[in-house]
């Protein structure tokens, strides 16, 4: 018989794969991501911590752990900006797992949790950069030509992957 | 209900506060005062760039198939205006040929060695970009290894697309013009004017929601049009004189009405970038 491989695994390497997703989307899709004046950002790796907070075990899988070396690895290699994402990311995971345990676990109340988490991260990061001078642009223009745009992407994307990422950790359940 | 704020979430939440605060300073003040960035920062970034390119490889493969559909949908109607151009563009280079060859003889009868004009190029291709509505970045897969330095000017296709911000051993970070930080991309420009009158100045911003970048604070009283040529003018340290950036789409006043200041649409399209060239100064 063949042995089962643990969820785990498939977690952290399915994270590292949706980190570098995240790039490579951007620049293959630059064109249309990034067109004047608004910019859509993928957040794939924070999609797939966020679904494993979800549906996965939090403590078995070391989520928040996790969530801080992925978000240091985003620091690090994307932005070259040292600690902003490594506190955002374990943050916004364990605020969406807050919410989605009080609601009934449905694909409408995951989606009204993303919404919250992807609202937050985008924000803090804006707050961050700002912060440091990295951006200038107004809150009304980071309301309109960032936020905005970015939640429609990441929401569409969720719901794309929010089945089959439920069906993955559910055979893995029993 | 847990009460949320127990004083011992509270204390880790400042203590992450300080901390994060603490990193982000510590990497501004790295990043603008060092020509490279830790070693054991070097160290991380060079791994994950090799682990990026497995999964880049593929995606940019998809990518340049889609592109070179279009292309080829394009080709009849391109091809047809490209014709027109070549017996110009031939003309044009055996002039450029006589006169380079013309100009080498004159520098070295007068002994000059290298002016600002001189640069080679290291070609790369892009890996990846970061996934951020503020740092217009992109990652290219050359660094120190192969002599890039902090600050070189990086061309693609028709002109300069930014400056080299970061550079590990084998990748390094290109901040793009369109980057609208306040300490970024500050390079020297100039344009050349009616009358091949010659402007002097300094990129000062960009403009995010038209495209454009911006030159500030010129007082000089040449007259500027639409459509004037904008090239890097070698002042002021790495960048070599005469790489294309643009042409004028508008000229205004400043704010107080004492300087004026230039709108300039950037010649090369900076959301569809695959490979790039370092200009290293000779």
């Amino acid at each position: 018989m063949k042995r089962k491989v643990p969820i785990a695994i498939y977690f952290v390497i399915g994270q590292f794969i949706a980190f570098f997703l995240d790039g490579s989307l951007s620049q293959a899709m630059s064109g249309v991501l990034f067109k004047y004046p608004n910019s859509m950002v993928p957040y794939l790796t924070v999609l797939w911590l966020i679904l494993a907070a979800f549906f996965g075990n939090v403590k078995k899988l070391h989520l928040y752990t996790w969530a801080a070396i992925i978000g240091f690895i985003f620091d690090m290699y994307y932005t070259g900006l040292l600690g902003v994402y490594v506190f955002i990311f374990p943050l916004v995971v364990y605020l969406c797992q807050m919410v989605y345990q009080i609601l009934p676990p449905n694909f409408m109340s995951g989606f009204l949790v993303y919404f919250l988490g992807i609202t937050v991260l985008v924000s803090l990061g804006y707050m961050a950069n700002a912060f440091i001078g990295e951006t200038d642009s107004s809150v009304a223009q980071f309301l309109v030509n960032t936020l905005a745009p970015t939640l429609a992407l990441n929401l569409v994307l969720l719901a794309i992957a929010y089945f089959p990422i439920e069906a993955l950790y559910r055979t893995h359940r029993q | 209900m847990q009460k949320f704020f127990s004083s011992r979430k509270l204390v880790i939440v400042v203590v992450c506060l300080i901390v994060s605060f603490g990193l982000m300073s510590l990497s501004v003040a790295i990043r603008d005062r060092r020509s490279t960035p830790p070693l054991v920062q070097q160290f991380g970034n060079d791994i994950v760039g090799f682990a990026d390119r497995i999964v880049a490889a593929p995606m940019n493969g998809i990518h340049h198939g889609f592109v070179s559909t279009k292309n080829l949908l394009n080709t009849y109607q391109e091809n047809e205006r490209l014709k027109s151009k070549v017996d110009q563009l031939t003309q044009t280079q055996v002039k450029d040929q006589v006169l380079s060859r013309e100009n080498k003889q004159l520098k070295r009868q007068l002994n000059v060695g290298s002016t600002l004009t001189g640069y080679e190029k290291i070609n790369a291709a892009v890996i990846t970009r970061t996934p951020s509505s503020w740092a217009s970045q992109i990652i290219i897969n050359k660094g120190q290894a192969s002599g890039i330095k902090k600050n070189m000017p990086v061309i693609a296709g028709p002109g300069l697309i930014g400056t080299v911000a970061e550079v590990n051993k084998t990748n390094s970070k290109v901040v793009l013009v369109s980057n609208t930080a306040e300490n970024s991309n500050r390079f020297a420009i100039q344009v050349l004017g009616d009358n091949s009158k010659v402007v002097n100045g300094i990129i000062t911003s960009y403009d995010s929601s038209s495209n454009r970048i911006i030159m500030g604070n010129i007082t000089s009283k040449a007259k500027l049009s639409v459509g004037n040529r904008v090239t890097t003018s070698g002042l002021g340290g790495v960048i070599p004189k005469g790489i294309y950036v643009g042409t004028v789409s508008k000229v205004t006043q400043d704010d107080y009405g004492l300087a004026k200041k230039v709108y300039i649409k950037p010649a090369a399209n900076l959301n569809d970038i695959e490979v790039v060239s370092v200009a290293v100064r000779d």
